[in-house]
């Protein structure tokens, strides 16, 4: 309650009133219900109680809105069940990690009530948002359907290497995977030391974004390089960043000057860089989702047959989590619908490759039947990486500060920015 | 009488309240502005806004941001093409205008297509250019298909290049029918008349061009070129499409750090949002002066 009614930081009157004329949209938004119980609070409720509180009300999930497929799922498939089964409203509105730790930023300061009730994070986001006491919990350990979860997994349980301590909720979980099309490159490479060698051999034909799964591949190299994940565990050691990321920048030396365009341009985001991929401009694209392939595939974004591959020397898999906004007018029925997307259902449909193709944070064994086959049923796609490929070769996320510094100083060293 | 009288001579008060009303009115204009400006300088100073010290005022993120080289090149930049953009576009409008303005059907044909970039959306426009002038796009496809060249990478670069060409073309394709707007306009209202005494004065028809129809449609266009310069400077969507990553544009460095990693860096797009207004009040501020020299030799 602390949070909802003492932010933390109180300017002078005059600094709130003009937060206040920024924000005054968000705040007389239609529908902010304004629950006085917290999530924390409504955590020591018997979950029944928490459902009828939520009931009839509307949850306003701030969110990326950028991939058709996940729109299609969240507002065609996830909206009418939890209009049916809960009577609520899902509002899904536009909203990516950095944006709307800003907006919480700007609200705290206006003292205004919250816009949105659920917010998709993780990483540094999750990082900026803790620092900032900007989410409500601990909660997310007391909703029922996160009996199933796969705790037992680093990647599930370990945000970024942060312990979410209840004030997230996994979602889902994605690992990186270079992306190529095998009637172009029918012998890609599978280690970092084998994709030198190719993007040596082929002047021109490979490049990343500069967005955060450019870095996210930068990071791969970086681990691949320095002898893994390990040295990198355990927080930010500015010493240990210092000795990894030399080697890596001593490795984009070696291969820039063979990147698109001569490493003198780099797309936008990783939209662009599949663009190129498509028209046949690059030989690689990437992404998180190691499904993403068959996907962008599927809506005709990538060639029909583009392919995901993960290198041997380890890529990155992380998870995705939602959290409740610390000035959130409905966490009620927020819980209410993270309790949703953790079922198996609602996590079976996700990570069907014609669907979206999310990977579950649930673990198999944990479930009832017949979800254990329906799940396992889902890793023989053809199209897709074989489950244990995608678990023999997946390392975590490290701390947040490793990419910060990773992010500033590739555009200070290769693009010039930054000062 | 009275009628005439009222109209022609209004009372002391009348005219104070309404030069009063008229300032109530551009001062609700800019309150927007005026707001977003005020916060941007607390947000500078690290007062407000993410990643704020809560230390109090300091200048030292101000200093750092405009320290930077990335900073001014991506200022330069944007100035370089938010000028390019604009000469063309102004130069453009008025060939458009001289060409086509008469009464005949080539004429009304003349303006009319030139005028349907007006109904496309900035990104709508930028995604033309780059399915059109990218190393993959219709261009390219054309040269390959004609053996011109080999493959994308024979292409010329014309998106994400470093001296922005596509960009300069999309921005001017987008611009040049308001510009022609406004030239047609200046043209309709003030060129005829002078332009016939010219004439009649012996004037050739280079001479008149050159000396009385480009000067009036130079002083008509000048607050609708500053317009367009400043806003093309500001622009963001069809920078983020096609625009080089080195340098980095003005928006796209602001929007950069505005959604960084880092939390503490977030506040420089404070700085960079107000460097962004900085220019636009110059570029006013140089209308201003043109205008009153215009004035001035006018006289």
């Amino acid at each position: 309650m602390a949070l909802l009614t003492s932010p933390r930081r109180r300017g002078p009157r005059a600094r709130l009133l003009l937060a206040a004329l920024l924000v005054a949209p968000s705040a007389c938004a239609p529908g902010a219900g304004g629950d006085p119980l917290d999530a924390a609070r409504l955590a020591e409720l018997p979950w029944d109680s928490v459902v009828e509180r939520a009931r009839g009300s509307r949850v306003v999930w701030r969110m990326w809105r950028g991939d058709p497929a996940i729109n299609a799922y969240v507002d065609g498939w996830v909206a009418p069940r939890l209009r049916d089964r809960f009577d609520i409203t899902l509002v899904a509105v536009e909203g990516r990690g950095p944006e709307l730790v800003n907006q919480l930023v700007v609200e705290r300061e206006a003292g205004a009530r919250g816009g949105s009730d659920l917010v998709w994070i993780n990483g540094e986001t999750f990082h900026n948002l803790r620092s900032e006491d900007l989410l409500q919990g601990p909660w997310a350990g007391t909703l029922p359907q996160a009996a199933g979860v796969d705790s037992a997994s680093a990647i599930v349980a370990r945000d970024f290497e942060q312990d979410p301590a209840g004030f997230e909720s996994p979602w889902g979980r994605v690992q990186f995977a270079l992306i190529y099309d095998p009637e172009r490159t029918p012998d890609p490479p599978t280690t970092v030391a084998a994709l030198t060698d190719w993007i040596r051999s082929h002047p021109g034909r490979f490049t990343h974004d500069q967005s955060f799964t450019g870095m996210t591949f930068l990071k791969t190299v970086m681990y691949a390089l320095g002898g893994g994940v390990a040295p990198l565990q355990g927080g930010f050691r500015e010493s240990d960043y210092q000795r990894a990321s030399g080697a890596l920048f001593a490795w984009l030396d070696s291969v820039t000057p063979h990147f698109w365009r001569g490493g003198s341009a780099y797309p936008g985001d990783v939209a662009a860089l599949h663009r190129l991929f498509a028209n046949g401009e690059v030989d690689f694209s990437m992404s998180h989702n190691q499904n993403e392939a068959a996907t962008k595939a599927r809506q005709g974004i990538l060639p029909p047959n583009a392919r995901a591959l993960v290198l041997r020397d380890g890529t990155i898999a992380n998870a995705h989590y939602l959290g409740i906004p610390f000035n959130a007018p409905n966490p009620a029925g927020a819980m209410v619908v993270a309790d949703f997307l953790l079922s198996p259902e609602a996590q079976f449909q996700k990570a069907r490759p014609d669907v979206w193709g999310d990977g579950p944070v649930l673990a198999p064994e944990r479930l009832p039947a017949p979800w254990p086959e329906r799940f396992r049923a889902l890793e023989s796609d053809p199209r897709a990486v074989p489950g244990d490929t995608l678990r023999a070769y997946a390392v975590p996320e490290v701390a947040p500060g490793y990419h910060e510094r990773l992010a500033e100083e590739w555009r200070r060293r290769v693009r010039g920015a930054g000062g | 009488m009275a009628l005439t009288r009222s109209a022609g001579r209004r009372p002391a008060t009348w005219r104070r309240g309404r030069r009063v009303r008229g300032v109530a009115a551009a001062a609700l204009v800019a309150l927007p502005v005026g707001v977003g400006v005020v916060y941007m300088t607390l947000g500078a100073l690290g007062m407000v806004g993410p990643g704020s010290a809560g230390n109090g005022a300091s200048p030292a993120r101000i200093a750092r941001v405009l320290g930077e080289r990335a900073v001014w090149e991506g200022t330069l930049w944007s100035l370089w093409v938010a000028a390019a953009s604009t000469a063309l576009a102004t130069l453009g409008a008025a060939a458009v205008a001289v060409a086509y303005r008469g009464t005949r059907p080539l004429d009304r044909a003349g303006r009319t297509l030139s005028l349907l970039p007006l109904a496309v959306p900035h990104l709508a426009a930028a995604v033309g250019a780059l399915l059109v002038l990218g190393q993959s796009g219709l261009l390219a496809r054309v040269a390959l298909r004609l053996g011109w060249i080999a493959g994308p990478a024979q292409m010329p670069a014309l998106v994400l290049d470093p001296w922005g060409w596509g960009l300069i073309l999309a921005l001017t394709w987008k611009e040049l029918p308001f510009l022609a707007l406004v030239a047609s306009s200046v043209l309709a209202t003030h060129g005829t008349a002078l332009e016939e005494t010219a004439r009649g004065l012996g004037a050739g028809p280079w001479a008149v061009l050159l000396r009385v129809t480009w000067p009036t449609l130079w002083r008509g266009m000048l607050p609708a070129a500053v317009a367009v310069f400043t806003f093309v400077a500001g622009s963001y969507e069809a920078a983020a499409l096609l625009a080089p990553s080195d340098p980095l544009a003005l928006p796209l460095l602001t929007w950069e750090r505005h959604t960084d990693a880092a939390l503490t860096r977030r506040g420089d797009a404070y700085v960079l949002g107000l460097l962004a207004v900085a220019l636009a009040a110059l570029a006013v501020a140089a209308h201003e002066w043109l205008a009153a020299r215009g004035r001035r030799s006018g006289a």
